[in-house]
């Protein structure tokens, strides 16, 4: 087939663009149909806003430890899930673990996004000797669990909200990079590059023009399933007395405090492992949606 | 006439899709005497392989046998219980598939694979099959048989392959062997040999065998008799001579039409039918033929012409069929064999313009 | 099996093993010894004493001279010596860390593979029913339930509420007091660790069956006559488990991250919670051994990994 004027205009002028509308609209299509994304969706909208009004407002001071209130106290209208060891009250250390875990959780995964995807790129685009460095360095680290390296470098940084995002982050990106070199690797090949390239267009934005957005689909997959990652490090983390430093309260951390009083007080374990597993639940369902949707030459 | 060993009467065989019920064998009858070997042809999507994997057994939801009986020595293959069927898989019914590579699994040895049919169903004594093993790999003509019998699929070559499958074919005696597109995936020289081989097979230990295929010349080579399968349903069937030398189905006709032939005069052209088999879920009305056919009539829209006796031992379905066609439409010569071409029957019952005069009309119909 | 290729192949394996092992322990030395404070600060040592404490322990050289004298004895299998606790040697204490922990996990991987096989092959042999839904929707509870949760739920349930049916036997206080290392006492830690990394096998395992069981191969032995047990165990699964040993290396690295948090909560005194334990002591020379040990499992996992392929798939040499 000879290519006539219509193609080579659609070239010009943007195939691309209208091919990437169509997919992001059979994405969001599917991905309405799913309802386990919907329900997971909703559950986090809530959560979102659960975690803002804690900014503003709980109904105590989730550090205080309250006058005249007796420890380990069942849940009652004063105190809707109870107090902790301490005496303080758990909706309000809840609350204030739902705004920890989300800003870990979003904080890192926008840190592994900006440092996978820049380095990714990098070494996709460039080959040669940029790339053989990044990826001996990623082979070396690579399988390294990621959480003895969080734990050394949280220790090394300072404790922090910011310091354990970084320290999460460290290992996470690479699985980042590496999804992103592979779709550079696969993207330059293909001929739209090769028109615009033709057409003299500059390395910077062929990175970012059409490299970065026919494969934003996997990204942004990849980045939603670092969210749970990096909450789950983060319970973890201070469940070990690794993390947040108190009195800041973590879900990780009320889960440990919980777990010690566990013949006396049952729930107060119960909160954060219903909340931590409900949320990593939902963000785990979403991500599945979003691949099945948007990415879905990775269904499994 | 001997008895036939495989009856099969009325068989429908349909797939119940998200969009819609896919009608992909409609009334389909046949017999298989012992011994005989019968073609099937027709384009791809015609209904062929799906039959053969009806007479097995193995159609896949959402595809299930809707209609018919399947007489095997005297029972109904469809009533059987899975036990009973399994038991006539590989044991007195055998099939070979298209691609040799994919149809033989990776991880498992070739004299494995083909041991396991044997051990599957007790036919042959146990302590015979390993010796067995070998001897069907060189009757099936594998050099260095008792080495390469250890050999992983891989380790074959492409014909290799395709023989090692018809050793486990063979390896229980079957009565019959169906043999689905076993050459398409070869090389010529290499599909001449598996070809030779079936002949030989057959001569030697009688299994009949039902060849399907796409492929006229495949069929030529090794057949008798031969049905032609347009749109799930079986429109012309005759011996091999019949249907090469008086096609009466101007389907048969148009597909002898389009095969390169070595000594056709140069002037000849090469014709391709126009236009595509039709959609399954939705059949045209009457002839399913009609809409690339060069000389329909009228009644081809309305009425499905039932399949009737054309000649001895030929049989067709088709209101009008080639020899009214040549003496009536003067169209022994035809070289357009566009739709109505010969007749000028439009699909609306109108004469259609003569076809010179509405060519990008047509050739986009037949997109 | 094992040709000249395949000998070499393991030879420049190994060889890589050993350089990653170099540049991870090199980064961790590093970055370990520039944390604040050592662990004789705590102790009443100051001035004159602390300096020859340092002396002694040859903390007073170089950094990379101190990491030379490391990698030189650490060659002949001297990972050096505890500072928490004066002067012993680490070599023989994480070798048997690494026996409990080796148990901890090897029973786990067992349970992850056993649970997560069977879970996806019943899935994808009833793709689409209620089963199907009901196994891959635990899969992702699996993964999605912190261990730590489940670690609670189990002592719950067998130490506080049903201690007379454990008979004690499986017994968690909040503390570890137990001697170590026997099956009977790690069974609900590696239950629990298996649990959460076999929703991944549920998964894979799924899904590889799916594409395999639509492959000729298996059409051709169903019409061979095959049972349909054999053709589902013998002809689908051995093909369905080549994807799944790709994710054996990842799962070796999740077992040994759960491990860490399993080995703490019950106070299984394996290298995780010794880990954590050196780590918060500023015991350097015990986290830098504990990490390269588990830099080296990891190493050898994949590498096994790797050689597991070349039996399962014939086509697959090296």
């Amino acid at each position: 087939m000879a290519i006539s004027t219509p193609v080579l205009e659609e070239y010009a002028g943007g195939t691309v663009a209208r091919e990437q509308v169509g997919l992001w609209r059979d994405g969001f299509r599917r991905l309405r149909r799913n309802r386990l994304a919907l329900a997971a969706l909703v559950y986090l909208t809530i959560l979102f806003v659960v975690a803002i009004v804690a900014l503003f407002w709980t109904p105590y001071n989730p550090a205080a430890i309250l006058p005249n209130t007796l420890t380990f106290l069942g849940p009652s209208a004063a105190h809707p899930l109870g107090t902790d060891d301490l005496g303080r009250d758990l909706l309000s250390r809840m609350m204030q673990g739902a705004q920890i875990s989300l800003i870990v959780g979003v904080g890192t995964s926008a840190i592994v996004l900006t440092v996978g995807v820049v380095v990714g790129l990098i070494a996709g685009y460039f080959r040669g000797w940029i790339d053989n460095v990044i990826s001996v360095f990623i082979n070396i680290f690579y399988g390294i669990p990621g959480i003895l390296v969080a734990i050394i470098l949280y220790l090394v940084l300072g404790r922090g909200l910011g310091n354990i995002m970084i320290a999460i982050s460290a290992t996470a990106w690479m699985d980042m990079a590496r999804l992103v070199r592979g779709q550079a690797f696969s993207i330059r090949e293909r001929e739209y590059i090769e028109a615009a390239r033709a057409s003299g267009a500059r390395s910077g934005k062929i990175l970012f023009g059409h490299i970065l957005p026919n494969s934003l689909g996997p990204i942004i997959v990849q980045a939603t399933f670092v969210i749970p990652i990096a909450i789950l490090t983060e319970a973890f983390l201070s469940y070990l007395g690794l993390g947040i430093p108190s009195p800041l309260a973590s879900w990780g951390s009320i889960a440990s405090e919980g777990y010690a009083a566990l013949p006396l007080e049952p729930y107060m374990m119960l909160w954060p492992a219903v909340a931590l597993s409900l949320t990593l639940l939902a963000f785990n369902f979403l991500g599945d949606g979003l691949r099945d949707a948007f990415d879905p030459r990775q269904r499994l | 006439m001997t008895d036939p060993i495989l009856e099969v009467r009325g068989l429908s065989t349909h797939f119940f899709t998200d969009d819609g019920e896919v009608k992909a064998v409609r009334g389909v009858s046949f017999g298989v005497e012992p011994g005989e070997t019968l073609g099937i042809v027709g384009e791809s999507g015609c209904g062929k392989s799906v039959t053969a994997m009806s007479i097995l057994g193995l159609v896949q939801r959402p595809g299930k046998v809707v209609a018919g009986e399947i007489m095997f020595k005297g029972s109904d293959l469809l009533k059987l219980t899975k036990e009973e069927l399994r038991n006539i898989r590989g044991r007195d019914i055998a099939m070979i598939f298209q691609d040799p590579l994919s149809s033989l699994n990776p991880v498992l040895r070739v004299g494995y694979q083909i041991d396991e049919a044997m051990y599957a169903h007790d036919k042959i004594p146990r302590d015979q099959v390993e010796r067995r093993g070998i001897d069907l790999l060189k009757q099936v003509r594998v050099s260095d048989a008792e080495r390469r019998i250890n050999d992983f699929p891989h380790q074959f070559s492409g014909g290799m392959r395709q023989r090692a499958m018809i050793a486990m074919g063979l390896s229980n005696k079957p009565d019959l062997l169906i043999a689905d597109e076993p050459t398409t995936a070869l090389d010529v020289t290499v599909q001449a040999q598996i070809l030779e081989l079936l002949r030989d097979l057959n001569e030697q230990t009688g299994a009949a065998i039902i060849l399907i295929t796409h492929n006229l010349g495949v069929v030529a080579g090794l057949c008798k008799r031969v049905l032609v399968m347009y749109a799930g349903e079986i429109v012309e069937e005759g011996t091999a001579e019949q249907i090469f030398e008086r096609p009466q189905h101007p389907y048969t006709w148009s597909l002898l039409r389009s095969v390169p032939r070595i000594d056709a005069n140069r002037g000849h052209r090469l014709l391709s039918i126009e236009g595509l088999p039709p959609d399954l879920i939705d059949l045209p009305q009457g002839c399913k033929f009609n809409p690339r056919c060069p000389f329909r009539v009228e009644r081809c829209f309305k009425e499905s012409p039932p399949i009737e006796q054309v000649a001895p031992a030929q049989h067709a379905a088709c209101w009008v069929t080639m020899e009214r066609a040549y003496a009536e439409m003067g169209a022994g010569t035809i070289t357009d064999t566009s739709p109505g071409a010969a007749s000028g029957v439009h699909p609306d019952g109108r004469r259609a313009l003569p076809a010179a005069e509405v060519p990008a009309a047509v050739a986009e119909a037949g997109q | 099996m094992l040709t000249r290729g395949t000998l070499i192949y393991i030879a420049q394996r190994l060889a890589l093993i050993v350089f990653t092992l170099i540049a991870v322990s090199f980064l961790v030395f590093i970055t370990v010894h520039s944390l604040p404070g050592s662990a004789f600060e705590s102790e009443r040592v100051h001035g004159k004493a602390l300096q020859l404490v340092l002396h002694q322990y040859g903390l007073d050289r170089p950094i990379l001279v101190q990491y030379w004298s490391f990698l030189t004895s650490a060659i002949h299998g001297n990972l050096g010596v505890s500072f928490q606790i004066r002067g012993l040697p680490i070599t023989p204490l994480v070798m048997r860390e690494l026996s409990v922990s080796a148990e901890l996990g090897g029973t786990a991987l067992l349970i992850t593979i056993g649970i997560g096989t069977t879970f996806g092959v019943l899935a994808a042999m009833r793709q689409n029913s209620w089963v199907d839904y009901t196994l891959t929707s635990i899969a992702v509870v699996g993964y999605s339930v912190p261990s730590f949760v489940l670690a609670g739920l189990g002592v719950l349930i067998f130490s506080y509420w049903l201690p007379n049916v454990t008979n004690g036997v499986i017994s968690y206080p909040a503390i570890w007091t137990g001697t170590y290392g026997t099956l009977v006492e790690l069974s609900l830690p590696a239950v629990i660790l298996g649990f959460y990394t076999s929703g991944q096998v549920t998964r894979i395992t799924r899904a590889a069956m799916l594409e395999v069981l639509q492959q000729d191969y298996i059409r051709t032995a169903r019409a061979k006559g095959l049972k349909s047990r054999v053709v589902t165990v013998r002809h689908a699964l051995r093909n369905a488990l080549i994807p799944v040993i790709s994710i054996l290396g990842p799962l070796v690295i999740s077992i040994i991250t759960g491990s860490v948090i399993i080995e703490n909560i019950f106070g299984i005194p394996g290298l995780g919670k010794e880990f954590v334990e050196s780590i918060l002591g500023a015991d350097y020379n015990v986290t830098v051994a504990v990490f390269t040990v588990y830099a080296l499992l990891i190493g050898i996992a994949n590498l096994v990994v790797d050689l597991l392929y070349t039996v399962v798939d014939p086509r697959i040499r090296y």
